[in-house]
C-alpha cells in the first residue's frame, strides 16, 4: 500500500478505530501474540508470518513497543501450523487482550493494524549471487515474496507495480563500486562491467553513468509519487551522488572515458537528492570510495575508521508511529558492520532527515528516515548486519544460524512498515 | 588561502634544505585527508625551493593528477632531470608524466635519450613500458619492452615486465611463455611467477600447462607448471611433470627447494590423489638430504602414502630401508594389517614387541582385533586384544560381544568404555548402538549380532536383509523400530538400488509411529534422502509432518534447517 492510500484512509481511522467501539459489546477475538521479546525463537521468521497472515487477508497488528516490536495475528490452525513449522514461538491470547491493550495505552507503546501486503521489488542485476544482498537474504528466510528489477524495469515505469522498492550494492555513480583498476582482470569485474555497457547501450545511454543517473532519476520520481524506498550499502551514498550530479561529470575516466569534472563539488544540486548535502566527491579513481558522506571509509586507506556499535533512538510510539516501527527490536545497541557505505556523516545530513540510529559520540549516524513527496525513504549503512568485516568472495551469511539477528530485524521493520495502516503523525 | 596553509608553507620557507625536504609533511597530511588542492600548493612551494625534491615532485605527481592538471608538473620535471639527469627517479617520473599527458611520441624520445645515456641499462624500457602499461596502454607497452629486448639481448630481458603486462591484458598464454623465459634465466622467481599465473581462469589452464610443460620448457618452467596443475587441483599430472625434472635436475639445491616446495603445495591438497604425490614427494626429497631429515621425511612420507591408499607404495618405501625405525615399524605393521596379511603381522607383532612404543602396540592390536572381525574371526579377535584392559580395548570387546548376539555384555562394555575411548566417530558410533540397545528388552539375539557382524564385514545389501529378518523377531515398541532405522540408513547410505528399501523401511516406521526416536528419525532420513536426491519438493511434506507431529523432538531443529534448504530459503552449506 503507497502513502497516499494511507493518507485517503486518514478520514476513517484514528486511533479510535483501533479500539472497539463503546456502543457495541466488546468481545476479544482468540488472537495469538507473537512476542518479539527475547521469548521469541525466531524473530526475523515472525515477520514473515505477519506479512503471510495480511497476505491472506487476514487482520494483524503490530503492537509497537510491547514486548519488543510484537504481532497480534488471529488465532487460526493454518497460522498456529505456520508458525509451528517455522519455530515461531506465539502466545494464545483471549481473555488477555485488554490487559494488553490497557498496558498499550498507558505507555510509550501503539497498536498498528497491518492490513495489505506490500509488493516488494529487489533492485539487482539479472545474475546477482542470491546470497550476496542482505534484504534478499532476509526476505528469502522470513519466507516474503519479492520480485527482482534492474534498470530495464526501473526506466520502463515497471516500479509503479510495487509497493516497497529495495536497493542495495548498487553504485549509482556508474563506476563499478570504483573496482573497476582493482580488480581489474577478474572475471567477476569483467561480467559486471559487460552487464552494465550491455544495458547502457540497450537503453540509449551513451555511458553507463549516464544510465545510472536516469535510474537514480526513475527511483527519485517513485518515491515521489508515494513509493516506499529501503536502501543499504553504497545505493544510499551513490543514488544520492547521482541524483546531485545530473549534470555534472563525477565518474572517473574508466567508466565514462572522460575525467571527473575538477569542480564538481562546487556544481552539484543537491535540492535534487534524498538524503545528503554539501559533499565532497572522491576524485581518485584508485579508492573505493565514493565522497566524505560515509564516516567509516573503510578501503579509504588511513581514513578508515573502526567499527563500534549503534544505538536505536526511541521515539514516542503514539506520535511518531512511523519512525517507531522502523527501530522495533529487542535490543537497543547493535554492533556496527562495513560496508562500502557504512554511515552517513552527521554533517553531510540534510535538516528534517529522521536519524533512527546512531553511534553515540561519533560525527556518523547509521540509519536514517526522511519523506519525499508522497513516499519515504530510510537508508541503513553497511552491507551484512551478521557478517561485519564483509569482503569480496566471502562464504553466504546462513540467517538460520542467526534468527534473533538485531540487524536483520531493522531490515524486516521496513518490509513491514509499508503494510501498517497510516495515521496521521502529531509532530 | 587558509590560515593553516600560510602557515605550513611560512615554515617550508623558512627552513634550512635538508629540513625543507622533510617539511613537505603536511602536505602529506593534506592529501590523506583529501584536500589536493592545498597539498599541491604545499609541494609546489618546496618544488620552487628545491627543484630536485623528489618527495615534492612524487606528491606534486599524485595530486596533479587527482586535480587534472598534470600538465602544470611537466616544466618542474623537465627542470629537476636538466639539473640531475642522472636520477633514475626522476628520469621515471619524467617518462610517467608524458604518459599522463598522453605525449606518446615525446615519451618514446624521452626513453629512448635515457637509454642512450645508460646504454647497458633496462631501466630506461622498463619505466618506459610500465608508463604505458599503467595508462592501460597494453600494445604500445609491448613495443617499449620488446625495443628493449632487441636493443640489449637476451631472450629473458624485461621478461617479467612483459609476463605481467600480458597478464593484465587477459593474454595469460603469452604470460606463460614470459614467466618461462624469466625462471630460466632467474629460478628465483618461480613462485612468483606460480603465484601469477595461478590467477588464469580455468578455460585457459590447459593451455598455459601446454606452453610451460612442453618439451622444449627448461626445467624451472617446467617444475612452475608443475606448481600450477597442483594449484588447479591436478596432483597426478603435476607430478609427472615435476618427476621428469628430477633426473635433469641431479640433487643440485634448486632441485631440493622445488621438490620440499612442491611436497609442501602438494600437502594443502585434502584429496587422496594430494597425499599420495606429496608422499612420492617427500620420498625423492628424503634422498636428497641428510640423516636424519631424511628419516623424518620417509616416516612423513610413509604416513602421506597411506593416507593416499597407495599401500603398496608406502610398503616400498618402508621396505626399501631395513633400518626403520619404530615409527617405520609400526607403518609396516599397519600396511599389513590393511593388506590382510593379519597372520604375518600377528608374528612380527609378537617379536617386534621392545621395538615399538606401548601406544603403538595397543594401536597395531586394535587395528589387528578390527580386521579378524572384517574376516568374521571373532576369537582371534577377541585373541589379538589379549589382555589389553585400556577403554579402547573394552569397546572392542564390546562390539565382539554384540557380534556373537550377548547384547547384555555388549551393553556393559560400552558403558564401562565411556564415551570418550577411540575417536570421535568410534564414540559416536557406540553410542549410537547403546540407544538402540537399551530399546531391547531380550539379553541375547544371535540374529541381531550375526546382521549387525555382516555389516561389519562390510556386506551391507545382506547386512540389510539380516536386520529386517532379526527385527521382525523384536516388538514394535521393543526395539523393531530402531532396528529397521538402522537397516534403513545402511540403505539410504548405500542409496542406487538399495533407495527403493530405504524408502520402504523408513515409510513403515513412520506409519507404525508410537513413542520413541524412531519415528521422526526416520521421516528425517527420508526427507534427506528425497532432498540429495534432487526431489526438494518431496521432501517438505515428510519434513512438515515431523515437526507438526513430533513437536518435542530433537530431531526438529535439524527438520528445519533442513526444510529451509528445501525451500532455498539458506544457502547450502
Amino acid at each position: 500500500m503507497k502513502r497516499r492510500d494511507f493518507v485517503r484512509t486518514l478520514g476513517t481511522y484514528g486511533l479510535g478505530g483501533l479500539l472497539p467501539s463503546f456502543t457495541v459489546p466488546y468481545r476479544p477475538l482468540p488472537s495469538l501474540l507473537v512476542p518479539m521479546d527475547d521469548a521469541q525463537t525466531d524473530h526475523l521468521k515472525a515477520y514473515g508470518l505477519a506479512y503471510r497472515a495480511i497476505q491472506a487477508g487476514l487482520k494483524a497488528e503490530w503492537l509497537l513497543n510491547y514486548r519488543g516490536g510484537s504481532f497480534l495475528i488471529p488465532d487460526l490452525d493454518a497460522l498456529r501450523r505456520d508458525a509451528a513449522l517455522n519455530g515461531i514461538w506465539f502466545e494464545p491470547v483471549d481473555s488477555g487482550i485488554p490487559a494488553v491493550r490497557g498496558e498499550i495505552e498507558a505507555n510509550n507503546m501503539d497498536a498498528v493494524p497491518l492490513e495489505k501486503a506490500p509488493k516488494v521489488a529487489v533492485y539487482a542485476p539479472p545474475n546477482a549471487a542470491p546470497w550476496d544482498d542482505a534484504v534478499t537474504m532476509a526476505l528469502q528466510y522470513a519466507g516474503i515474496p519479492f520480485t527482482k528489477i534492474w534498470d530495464a524495469e526501473v526506466m520502463n515505469g515497471g516500479l509503479r507495480d510495487f509497493d516497497w522498492l529495495h536497493l542495495h550494492h548498487e553504485d549509482f555513480t556508474g563506476q563499478y563500486s570504483k573496482f573497476f583498476l582493482i580488480y581489474s582482470g577478474m572475471t567477476w569485474l569483467g561480467e559486471m562491467v559487460q552487464r552494465n555497457s550491455d544495458m547502457a547501450r540497450r537503453l540509449g545511454f551513451q555511458t553507463v553513468p549516464d544510465l545510472k543517473k536516469a535510474v537514480a532519476r526513475g527511483i527519485h520520481g517513485y518515491v515521489e509519487n508515494g513509493g516506499f524506498l529501503f536502501a543499504m550499502c553504497t545505493a544510499t551514498e551513490t543514488i544520492d551522488l547521482a541524483l546531485a550530479a545530473e549534470h555534472v561529470d563525477i565518474a572517473a575516466t574508466f567508466a565514462d572515458g572522460t575525467p571527473i569534472d575538477p569542480d564538481a563539488d562546487a556544481k552539484l544540486d543537491w535540492s535534487r537528492s534524498f538524503a545528503f548535502t554539501n559533499a565532497h566527491v572522491e576524485p581518485n579513481p584508485l579508492v573505493a570510495s565514493f565522497s566524505d558522506i560515509d564516516g567509516h571509509q573503510v578501503n579509504g586507506g588511513a581514513r578508515r575508521q573502526p567499527l563500534g556499535a549503534f544505538t536505536l533512538f526511541n521515539f514516542s510510539a503514539k506520535i511518531d508511529p512511523v519512525p517507531t516501527m522502523l527501530v522495533q527490536n529487542h535490543r537497543q545497541v547493535i554492533p556496527d558492520f562495513y560496508g562500502l557505505t557504512t554511515s552517513f556523516t552527521r554533517n553531510r545530513l540534510k535538516p528534517g532527515v529522521t536519524i533512527l540510529a546512531e553511534e553515540e559520540g561519533a560525527p556518523w549516524v547509521k540509519y536514517i528516515h526522511g519523506d519525499l513527496g508522497k513516499g519515504t525513504w530510510t537508508f541503513f549503512g553497511g552491507h551484512d548486519p551478521e557478517d561485519p568485516q564483509h569482503q569480496i568472495g566471502d562464504p553466504p551469511t546462513d540467517l538460520s544460524l542467526h534468527p534473533h539477528s538485531s540487524g536483520y530485524r531493522l531490515i524486516l521493520n521496513n518490509v513491514l512498515f509499508p503494510a501498517a495502516k497510516k495515521r496521521e503523525l502529531k509532530t | 588561502m587558509k590560515r593553516s596553509i600560510r602557515l605550513a608553507l611560512g615554515v617550508v620557507l623558512a627552513l634550512p634544505p635538508l629540513a625543507r625536504a622533510q617539511a613537505i609533511g603536511p602536505g602529506f597530511e593534506l592529501e590523506r585527508s583529501g584536500r589536493y588542492a592545498d597539498a599541491a600548493t604545499i609541494y609546489f612551494t618546496t618544488v620552487r625551493s628545491d627543484p630536485t625534491n623528489l618527495p615534492a615532485l612524487l606528491g606534486l605527481e599524485r595530486t596533479l593528477f587527482v586535480l587534472n592538471r598534470m600538465t602544470e608538473l611537466l616544466p618542474l620535471v623537465q627542470n629537476a632531470r636538466a639539473r640531475f639527469p642522472e636520477s633514475p627517479a626522476l628520469r621515471s617520473l619524467e617518462l610517467r608524466v608524458y604518459a599522463a599527458l598522453n605525449q606518446t611520441d615525446s615519451l618514446e624520445a624521452i626513453a629512448l635519450r635515457w637509454a642512450a645515456s645508460v646504454p647497458r641499462s633496462d631501466a630506461p624500457y622498463r619505466e618506459w613500458g610500465l608508463a604505458l602499461a599503467d595508462r592501460r596502454m597494453w600494445d604500445e607497452a609491448r613495443r617499449a619492452y620488446l625495443t628493449g629486448r632487441k636493443t640489449l639481448g637476451g631472450e629473458g630481458t624485461l621478461a617479467i615486465e612483459l609476463a605481467e603486462l600480458e597478464q593484465r591484458a587477459g593474454n595469460w598464454e603469452a604470460s606463460a611463455a614470459e614467466w618461462a623465459r624469466a625462471v630460466t634465466q632467474a629460478a628465483d622467481v618461480g613462485p612468483n611467477a606460480a603465484s601469477q599465473l595461478a590467477d588464469a581462469p580455468a578455460p585457459m589452464h590447459e593451455h598455459v600447462a601446454r606452453i610451460l610443460t612442453g618439451p622444449d620448457a627448461s626445467v624451472a618452467a617446467r617444475r612452475v607448471g608443475a606448481e600450477l596443475l597442483l594449484a588447479w587441483g591436478q596432483p597426478n599430472e603435476a607430478w609427472v611433470v615435476m618427476e621428469q625434472t628430477l633426473g635433469q635436475g641431479g640433487g643440485d639445491s634448486d632441485t631440493q627447494v622445488a621438490l620440499r616446495r612442491f611436497a609442501d603445495l602438494a600437502g594443502t591438497l585434502p584429496t587422496p590423489e594430494g597425499h599420495r604425490v606429496r608422499g612420492m614427494a617427500l620420498t625423492r626429497w628424503a634422498d636428497l638430504v641428510p640423516s636424519p631429515v631424511s628419516e623424518r621425511a620417509r616416516a612423513e612420507a610413509v604416513h602421506e602414502l597411506l593416507e593416499g591408499g597407495d599401500r603398496a607404495g608406502a610398503r616400498r618405501v618402508l621396505e626399501a630401508h631395513a633400518d626403520a625405525t619404530a615409527l617405520g615399524q609400526a607403518s609396516l605393521l599397519q600396511i599389513l594389517i590393511a593388506d590382510g596379511q593379519l597372520d604375518v603381522a600377528e608374528a612380527r607383532l609378537e617379536t617386534s614387541k621392545t621395538a615399538l612404543t606401548a601406544d603403538d602396540r595397543g594401536a597395531l592390536r586394535l587395528a589387528l582385533a578390527k580386521a579378524r572381525i572384517a574376516r568374521g574371526e571373532l576369537d582371534r579377535a577377541d585373541a589379538a586384544l589379549g589382555d589389553d584392559s585400556s577403554v579402547a580395548a573394552i569397546a572392542q570387546r564390546g562390539w565382539i560381544a554384540l557380534y556373537r548376539g550377548n547384547l547384555k555384555d555388549a551393553m556393559e562394555a560400552f558403558r564401562v568404555a565411556g564415551p570418550y575411548a577411540a575417536d570421535r566417530a568410534a564414540a559416536t558410533e557406540r553410542t549410537a548402538m547403546m540407544a538402540l540397545l537399551q530399546r531391547i528388552q531380550e539379553e541375547s539375539s544371535p540374529e541381531l549380532g550375526a546382521a549387525l557382524l555382516t555389516l561389519a564385514r562390510g556386506d551391507s545389501v545382506a547386512g540389510v536383509a539380516a536386520l529386517r529378518r532379526a527385527a521382525s523377531r523384536l516388538p514394535v515398541q521393543g526395539g523393531r523400530l530402531e532396528v529397521l532405522l538402522l537397516a534403513g540408513q545402511v540403505a539410504a547410505q548405500k542409496g542406487g538400488e538399495q533407495e527403493p528399501t530405504a524408502v520402504a523401511l523408513f515409510d513403515e516406521i513412520v506409519h507404525a509411529g508410537g513413542e520413541g526416536a524412531a519415528p521422526p528419525a526416520a521421516e528425517l532420513e527420508w526427507a534427506r534422502l528425497l532432498v540429495r536426491t534432487g526431489r526438494s519438493a518431496e521432501a517438505i511434506p515428510h519434513l512438515e509432518h515431523l515437526i507438526l507431529t513430533y513437536p518435542n523432538s530433537a530431531f526438529v531443529p535439524e527438520a528445519r534447517r533442513v526444510l529451509e534448504r528445501a525451500r532455498g530459503a539458506i544457502p547450502k552449506s
